[in-house]
């Protein structure tokens, strides 16, 4: 129980609320300048996750989605934001667990972190080999093993591809301006946080609101299905596709926010130590 | 030095620190304002397929008149004609396995069932969005938070969200004028892809930073005002309450349980 | 009866600088002690320290002791040093909660959190309304106060606490010269009135020299010099150690310069 409190700790409970309007404030401002299908609205959310724990990051996702879309105004506020609650919540969760494994943590310099990483690359390729191999193989396969149409296919092998492109191209830019290994992990645990994201709102998007949200995203639903897709497919899919993108993007970033924040600063959090670089104590 | 108190009373807050809401429907207690909502938003998704939303929306109508909020619930609902739109034309033309199609054009098949179910997930949807906005706009926010914090939120979870709702306009602006400057320094918002997606960092980074940096004065100054206090803090002022909404909120209670049994057990899942 | 720093240093957490080296410094109930010093000498750190704030809020390494009258900080928790050292910190817009509708429910904040009987909150709220003689503004929103007068509402909140010690750090530094004479007066009015013990840090030696018994000097985390006000700001060595004395003794030193007799 101590944990728990020690999450809730008067740092956190001022970070919670700057950070819920992070998630807000990026979901819909900077979204709108920039025009590009990520959502960009969990920054707040696996920022408190990874610095303060599971429980804080599960609270600033739900509270987030409830205070966008229930207490805040219009021009603001908005309406289909509310029930995605739970997602936001699962995202902070898992936020929080990524944090405490220390897959966060800036790993500038280190050598011994590198076969690690290596091996997390190699590992990520081995599955999205074996998942193309088993699912993508022939229709009737993809059918049976997805539960998706066969005719679609091949859409969804190009989003396939293009969900491991964007993984690489990341983890290559993100070597390239910084050096880190580190942000393999993160970038790792954003793919993986993506994919539960999608799999987790797409009930709720299909069953609240008939596949329809209100954001770019809906033409890549209806495109689905007009290919034939039930409903639920249709929003898994679209799912599958932006949150992997958005989650990714959105941990890189929050890797970035991290490794520049001070020393002094990140270790008074209750995940302070596992985020500290051991290379500059 | 003036603050207005009823004289003769004991010593409490000043008058404009006690008012109470006042008004059909907004004097009600926010705890009851608040289970009426949920139980109209489970109503409408587990009562029938057209029953529920229609029964609430009618509900919602009559408590909106009553409160008299009936023109900030219609600028609401302005709000949500897109979305709504949305969801009946893409379901009424994009249905498949509908067998009631009656053209086709090209991959669009507009179909009788699929504009029906257009049509029943958009009367649930405002329903159930209706509800809570009437909730919302019967019930000052602060309101809200005190009753919710005396009733044993805590004093945490009314901190984060009264100051979370504080925080958002300032950092709109904060991050208005980021766009601003990023522009003008050469950041692209109308190129290709590739150039907007390199103004995710220059953009997001700037709002996040500019915004933590408040978080170690903000932790400072709350604890020295004895924040972390453990217990529960003094209430300034009880909303009023009484015997008759208590009672009713029990009955609500028992309908949220009694609607999911009734849905699983089958006699809510047969109406229309 | 005393707050009480004894032989202090200290480390920010993360770090391995030692930001304060063996400091010993006394405040007294009743009397106003002024810190001054260069940016980066340490006078924030030490205010945190002496407040308690370091290490029981933002963590760190305390060597030595530091005694709020007879509560030992180190182990002290926050709420408990709330309740004994008021603070007052220099931006006067994140010292305030964010949360209260009305200037009144801003200064109550502190009182409330004590879980004081609601008597109790109201009659040190209305106290510190009175000490700082701002009755007009109680109404008021306090997301639209100047500066000024968010840092007298911020006092007040710290005020209504009723600390036996107070302990502010550059009050005026980010106010606008109406704020810092609004700011200024409330503060001498608080020393003549009030039986708090005051440590006040301030570049504008100018105001001390109005409010403070006594002066210590901060030089790379070591109290350098302390004693009487008077003597204190008229030392020769301020200007070196990154102070710049208050105008009277500057007018003084140039007139003697020119040989011109001040009476």
């Amino acid at each position: 129980m101590d944990w728990l409190s020690r999450q809730f700790s008067t740092r956190v409970i001022v970070l919670m609320p700057i950070a819920i309007a992070i998630n807000i404030v990026l979901g819909a401002t900077v979204q709108q300048a920039l025009k590009l299908p990520i959502y960009l609205d969990s920054i707040g959310t696996i920022l408190v996750g990874v610095v303060a724990g599971p429980f804080a990051g599960l609270l600033t996702g739900v509270l987030s989605n409830l205070i966008w879309g229930y207490l805040l105004p219009a021009p603001i506020g908005s309406t289909t934001i509310g029930p995605f609650a739970i997602v936001a919540g699962v995202i902070g969760l898992l936020a929080g667990v990524w944090g405490r494994l220390g897959l966060f943590r800036s790993r500038r310099g280190e050598r011994s972190s590198i076969p690690g990483a290596v091996v997390a690359v190699i590992l990520v390729g081995a599955l999205a080999v074996y998942t193309y191999a088993r699912a993508y193989a022939s229709p009737t396969d993809f059918q049976n093993n997805t539960g998706f149409d066969p005719g679609t296919i091949d859409q969804s092998r190009i989003f396939f591809l293009v969900i491991l492109v964007v993984f690489v191209a990341l983890i290559a830019v993100a070597l390239f301006l910084r050096r880190d290994v580190g942000a393999v992990y993160a970038i790792g645990a954003g793919l993986a946080t993506g994919i539960v994201a999608a799999i987790v709102s797409a009930p709720i998007a299909a069953v609240v609101f008939g596949g329809v949200t209100g954001s770019g995203t809906d033409l890549l639903v209806a495109a689905f299905r007009a290919g034939g897709d039930s409903l639920v497919s249709a929003t898994l899919k679209q799912g599958l596709l932006s949150d992997p993108m958005d989650k990714m993007i959105t941990s890189f970033v929050v890797f970035f926010i991290i490794g520049n924040l001070s020393q002094r600063f990140i270790a008074r959090f209750p995940n302070g130590e596992r985020l500290v670089s051991t290379s500059s104590m | 030095m003036t603050t207005d108190r009823p004289t003769g009373s004991p010593p409490g807050p000043p008058d404009f620190v006690l008012q109470a809401p006042s008004g059909a429907y907004l004097s009600l207690n926010p705890a009851t304002k608040l289970l009426v909502a949920a139980v109209e938003v489970e109503a409408a998704f587990l009562v029938g397929t057209w029953t529920g939303p229609i029964l609430v929306l009618l509900l919602v109508l009559a408590s909106a008149a009553i409160a008299g909020v009936m023109p900030r619930l219609a600028v609401i609902v302005a709000v949500t004609v897109p979305i709504v739109a949305s969801i009946v034309l893409i379901n009424g033309f994009l249905y498949p396995g509908a067998v009631d199609v009656f053209v086709r054009i090209g991959p669009l098949a507009p179909s009788v069932s699929g504009f029906l179910f257009g049509l029943q997930i958009t009367l649930r949807l405002l329903a159930a969005s209706l509800a809570l906005a009437v909730a919302y706009l019967a019930t000052r926010t602060d309101d809200l938070l005190s009753d919710l914090e005396r009733r044993g939120f805590g004093r945490r979870a009314t901190y984060v969200i009264g100051s979370a709702i504080e925080t958002v306009p300032r950092t709109v602006d904060r991050a208005a004028e980021i766009v601003d400057a990023q522009r003008s320094r050469g950041l692209d918002t109308e190129g290709r892809w590739w150039r907007r997606a390199r103004g995710i960092v220059p953009l997001a980074a700037p709002v996040v930073f500019g915004a933590l940096t408040e978080v170690e004065e903000r932790t400072m100054a709350l604890e020295a005002r004895a924040f972390s206090t453990p217990g529960p803090r003094t209430v300034l002022r009880v909303l009023p309450d009484s015997t008759p909404q208590r009672l009713v909120r029990y009955a609500l209670l028992l309908a949220l349980v009694a609607m999911i049994v009734g849905r699983i057990a089958g006699p809510l899942g047969v109406l229309p | 009866m005393s707050l009480r720093l004894e032989g202090v240093s200290y480390r920010y957490a993360g770090s391995t600088a030692t930001v304060l080296s063996e400091v010993d410094l006394v405040v007294e109930r009743g009397e106003v002690v002024g810190l001054v010093g260069a940016n980066e000498a340490g006078k924030t750190t030490l205010c945190l320290v002496a407040a308690g704030l370091a290490p029981a809020t933002i963590g760190g390494r305390l060597q030595g002791t530091v005694h709020i009258d007879d509560l030992a900080t180190a182990a002290a928790r926050p709420f408990e040093l709330a309740q004994r050292c008021g603070t007052l910190f220099q931006n006067p817009a994140t010292q305030l909660s964010g949360t209260a509708p009305t200037v009144w429910e801003e200064i109550a904040f502190g009182p409330r959190n004590l879980a004081l009987p609601l008597a109790e909150v109201v009659a040190r709220v209305d106290e510190a309304v009175r000490l700082l003689a701002i009755g007009d503004l109680v109404r008021r929103d306090p997301a639209r106060l100047s500066g000024g007068q968010a840092q007298l509402i911020a006092l007040a909140g710290v005020l209504a606490l009723q600390p036996a010690y107070l302990i502010l750090d550059e009050p005026t530094s980010q106010l606008d010269p109406q704020g810092t004479r609004l700011v200024g007066d409330a503060l001498a009015a608080l020393a003549a009135h009030s039986n708090a013990g005051v440590l006040i840090v301030e570049h504008k030696t100018d105001l001390l020299a109005g409010l403070a018994s006594r002066v210590a000097v901060i030089e790379a985390g070591r109290l350098v010099a302390a004693g009487p006000a008077a003597d204190t700001l008229a030392d020769e060595r301020l200007p070196g150690w990154g102070v710049q004395p208050p105008s009277a003794v500057r007018l003084g030193r140039a007139a003697a310069a020119a040989g011109v007799s001040l009476g």
